[in-house]
């Protein structure tokens, strides 16, 4: 485990070393920037009924952005080492994906390398983007968000790590994204999108920026067999509207809200996977602390022998269940620069309560010994460079705030 | 034959031979024009280093043709003999000689020499009688107790200078109990002991059918000697992978029904497939199935065919084999809900089926069949929809809700019925939540027994053989691992648990089946380190079974099925994604 979390730690920031121009210049031709939080986690109780601590280098990552004729051309790549140094995801009240639960998943090792062509206009604006990322559906990544530990919907609100085509069209403060990409998600940090069915889905966002800070939009998306990449799997329906506002005080703190609901409904309509989160941030000075309420259904599948995990490839389309999490996270972190590098220690905990939705067999107090579970972490999070906001792409990336709002 | 040499040369021979003093052999005792021929002798027949029966005859002429006597003929012999080295013409100008056959059987040549006359005779060797055998090929296999080896057993007579003796009367016998043995080629039931005659290269084959495990002899004599070799082969009862054949990865396959030597394979959204293992209609054997045609049914509004199970009905009442049952599995809350119809499939044309009803259910979804097919009556387990029963007489077409027979929850509002069995005029189901139930079919209502009697862990599959039932368990519930239940039947009331197989390496016990005879107990794991085909013998106590043995498949078996074909016994194996794959196994003599 040391050498994985010196692994972790030190090829993003050699990355980062090796750039030729400075970190943060998010308008320079190259930014460059990397980050990795090394953290104690524990969940309590865990499933089993016992606690479960566990000690994981997670969001370990290094990206570049590059822009060239005067920003009409952009390159994003991100690459994300989780799949090494956390194989077998991280402690998370409510995870699922991807063959996980109760533990986040780690990300494909190329999480994001995308190209964006900007055709130029007065009142109306248009990109193409291409490449391996996000396709233009629901919020903001996670890892761009206050609090460490991942939402339970993260699988209802984003739409990532696809071969993607984004189309976007900006009349100014609105901007229309439509995106075709492969359904099948990820099933391996080595995973790469099954390029046969690039076009089997497709996504739409309607994105409002009425006034400097605040950002809503809305999305739809059909997303074909996500969980089964061969395409066998039932499809995906996903509805997400969010309001995203940050405001800023000359020279004083800043505040960040976010507000969201998702659904998702599964084989046409048999399943049905609403969500409803908030979350808010202030930060000042070095000080940044942060709460967030999120209310998430989330399917039960059958585990394997290791109740961390569930039955990949599915073998057909049965849930044990759905459960509701209502969890409640508060965290703080507070940051200081060392030589050029932020550094960030922050706990962080959670209290989650689950419950049965409709029937099935899965009984959360038999299965964690309790319907309450408490998670907490400790951890540190080093960061160099400005992080840009995953997903964001062409028209869309081009005023509003740009920056991202987690410990970054 | 005749042969004319320059006379200057002769003279030349005869000057250089009489100067000298010397002894030449070829020196005539006259010098004359003449010319040598053969008589007699050639073309004889005799063993390998016996004399022949006819001397080699030679004759002497002069230039006009009369007979010249008193010339001297050499005879050379390689590799046999011949006597005298040389001999004189007589009045009649011939010569003679008698030869002796070397050991190599084949022709063999004798030359006798006047001057540089010569003449050449070839006669023929034949091998001696046989005294020795050489094993050529077989011996040392591996083979499945009760299958004919891969190799025959192949054996060379030789007599005693080593040639191979075609036609030598060779004795094969097994050894006690060690199996049977067919000449090569030959079909049949073999047999522990025959004569067979070497062909024509002094060979002779064989196939052994190892009967035990372990060494299994066969031994083959020839000669007045008795001149033996032992041929040994490994006999062994594990299990051989015959077959694999490749199923689109649409969720691989869910459930296959071997019939009549068909297999009818359920591959989710690829739709039905058959295929012929050994029924003769294409040709196909369990080591090479060939398929014969293949549906899609009807997604019914699931978004696919989802094909989970079949069953072929054969219709004592009609003689009929015309429609194939198809459990289509759509989405489902496991304990809540469900999804799929049961779709009916006309095979009239085995190349071409055709759906031609359906049944469905509202509010749940089907799983496994069972029939009574003298009764024309399809049990279904309906998971939350419980157990249905319906009447499948006569020609199905269009929606068959009208044939709903009987309909019973046998575990109330969670109930969740994972499979059915009719035995002995009662019907047995698996509830996932509730365990083991019996039924009884009275006049158009299901009575009710047993129930909440696997309270630790969630029930699976069933298979009821006799007076005794094994069922599996899925998942898990509030026990670690995962088991299978055996149950004694009694003649009326609750099934009784006896006892139970714990498995903790397995995720679930997706399948269980017990051979026709009884004799093997199979099941079917899902994941875990255990994950693949588990054997047991039920031969030596029904309620005490002893694994014989186990398969291992990394990703995993979703179902597993016996058939007994051509007189083997062959398990049918769905192996799961992500490279699924119908597997055939030959476990014949098991256990």
């Amino acid at each position: 485990m040391t050498l994985r979390w010196r692994a972790a730690v030190s090829v993003p920031l050699t990355l980062a070393a090796l750039a030729t121009t400075p970190v943060a210049a998010q308008r320079s031709p190259l930014a460059v920037g990397a980050h990795a939080v090394l953290g104690w986690s524990t969940l309590d109780p865990a499933p089993g009924g016992a606690r479960a601590n566990a000690v994981a280098a997670e969001q370990v990552f290094a990206m570049a952005m590059l822009r060239a004729a005067n920003g009409l051309f952009r390159v994003v790549a991100m690459v994300n080492l989780e799949g090494a140094t956390m194989p077998d995801g991280v402690l998370a009240p409510g995870a699922f994906g991807e063959g996980y639960m109760d533990r986040r998943h780690p990300h494909t090792y190329l999480h994001e390398l995308v190209a964006t062509g900007m055709l130029p206009g007065q009142w109306v604006r248009a990109s193409l983007t291409v490449g391996k990322g996000f396709a233009a559906f629901g919020s903001d990544d996670p890892m761009n968000r206050p609090a460490l530990r991942f939402p339970v919907n993260h699988h209802w609100a984003q739409i990532l790590e696809r071969l993607t085509a984004v189309l976007g069209v900006r009349a100014g403060p609105l901007v229309v994204e439509g995106s075709l990409f492969n359904g099948d998600e990820p099933d391996a940090p080595d995973a790469w999108p099954n390029a046969a069915r690039f076009g089997d889905s497709w996504a739409l966002r309607l994105t409002l920026q009425p006034a400097r800070g605040l950002e809503m939009q809305g999305s739809r998306a059909r997303v074909a067999s996500p969980e089964h990449r061969e395409g066998s799997g039932p499809t995906s329906w996903k509805w997400s509207t969010s309001a995203r506002y940050v405001h800023r005080w000359s020279g004083g703190p800043e505040l960040y809200g976010l507000a969201e609901w998702a659904r998702t409904t599964e084989a046409d309509g048999f399943f049905v996977f609403p969500s409803a989160l908030v979350e808010a941030q202030l930060r000042t000075g070095p000080h940044r602390p942060y709460v967030r309420l999120e209310w998430t259904d989330r399917p039960e599948e059958e585990r394997t022998l290791d109740p961390y995990r569930s039955v990949r490839p599915h073998l057909d389309d049965a849930l044990l269940g759905i459960t509701r999490w209502r969890i409640q996270t508060v965290g703080y972190g507070y940051s200081v620069r060392v030589a050029g590098t932020t550094l960030e220690p922050l706990i962080e905990v959670a209290r989650a309560s689950v419950g049965v939705v409709g029937g099935g067999i899965f009984a959360p107090a038999d299965f964690y010994g309790s319907t309450t579970l408490w998670s907490a972490t400790a951890a540190l999070r080093v960061r160099l460079g400005t992080p840009h906001r995953m997903g964001r792409y062409g028209v869309l990336d081009e005023s509003g705030d740009a920056t991202a709002h987690s410990g970054h | 034959m005749r042969l004319s040499r320059p006379k200057a040369a002769r003279v030349l021979v005869a000057l250089v031979c009489g100067g000298l003093g010397a002894a030449c052999d070829e020196t005539p005792t006259a010098v004359v024009e003449s010319s040598l021929e053969g008589v007699s002798g050639a073309g004889q027949s005799a063993v390998v280093g016996a004399m022949l029966a006819e001397p080699l005859v030679v004759r002497v002429r002069d230039a006009s043709g009369a007979p010249v006597a008193g010339q001297t003929v050499a005879w050379r012999a390689a590799p046999g003999g011949i006597a005298p080295a040389s001999s004189q013409t007589d009045a009649d100008g011939l010569a003679r000689a008698t030869a002796t056959l070397g050991p190599a059987a084949g022709t063999q040549t004798f030359v006798a020499r006047l001057g540089k006359d010569s003449v050449t005779f070839a006669v023929t060797a034949r091998p001696d009688a046989p005294t020795a055998l050489a094993i050529r090929g077989g011996t040392g296999q591996v083979g499945r107790i009760g299958q004919p080896l891969a190799a025959p057993y192949v054996v060379e007579a030789r007599d005693r200078f080593g040639n191979p003796v075609p036609g030598a009367e060779i004795a094969w016998q097994a050894a006690s109990g060690e199996g049977t043995i067919l000449p090569a080629g030959a079909t049949g039931p073999g047999v522990t002991a025959f004569f067979l005659l070497a062909d024509g290269t002094g060979r002779s084959a064989v196939v052994h059918t190892p009967e035990r495990v372990g060494p299994n002899s066969v031994r083959a004599v020839v000669g007045t000697n008795q001149a033996t070799v032992r041929f040994t082969a490994t006999g062994t009862n594990t299990p051989m992978l015959v077959a694999t054949v490749p199923i689109a990865p649409n969720y691989g396959i869910h459930d296959t029904f071997v019939r009549d030597g068909i297999a009818f394979v359920s591959a989710w959204n690829t739709g039905l497939i058959l295929y012929d293992v050994g029924n003769g209609v294409a040709g196909g054997r369990p080591a090479q199935p060939v398929e014969i045609g293949r549906i899609v049914t009807g997604s019914a509004g699931l978004g696919g065919a989802r094909v989970h199970n079949a069953w072929w009905f054969h219709n004592p009442v009609t003689a009929e084999r015309r429609y194939v049952f198809v459990g289509q599995e759509g989405p489902g809350i496991i304990g809540s809900s469900s999804s799929g119809d049961i779709h009916v499939v006309d095979v009239s044309n085995l190349a071409q089926p055709v759906e031609v009803a359906v049944y469905h259910l509202n509010g749940a979804g089907t799983h496994n069949f069972w029939m009574d097919e003298a009764a024309q009556i399809l049990y279904a387990a309906y998971y939350n929809g419980g157990v249905v029963a319906l009447d499948v007489s006569g020609t199905l077409s269009g929606d068959l809700a009208s044939r709903e027979l009987a309909r019973t929850t046998p575990g109330g509002a969670t109930t969740y019925v994972w499979g059915v069995q009719l035995r002995g005029g009662s019907l047995y189901a698996t509830d996932m939540l509730h365990g083991l139930y019996r039924l009884t079919l009275t006049g158009g209502a299901f009575a009710v027994s047993g129930g909440d009697n696997v309270p630790e862990r969630y029930s699976s599959d069933l298979w009821v053989h006799g007076t005794y039932a094994y069922t599996g368990t899925w998942g898990t519930r509030a026990a670690p691992g995962n088991a299978v239940k055996i149950w004694q039947l009694p003649a009326t009331g609750a099934p009784t648990l006896v006892d139970s197989l714990i498995v903790p390496t397995i995720g679930t016990v997706s399948d269980v089946e017990v051979s026709a005879d009884g004799r093997l107990l199979l099941f079917s794991a899902e994941n875990g380190s255990g994950a693949g085909i588990h054997l047991y013998d039920l031969a030596t106590n029904p309620v005490r079974p002893q694994l014989v043995a186990a398969i291992p498949v990394g990703t995993g078996v979703h179902t597993a099925t016996l058939a007994d074909i051509g007189g083997r016994r062959y398990v049918f194996a769905a192996r799961n994604p992500s490279d699924p794959a119908l597997l055939i196994y030959d476990v014949t003599g098991l256990p």
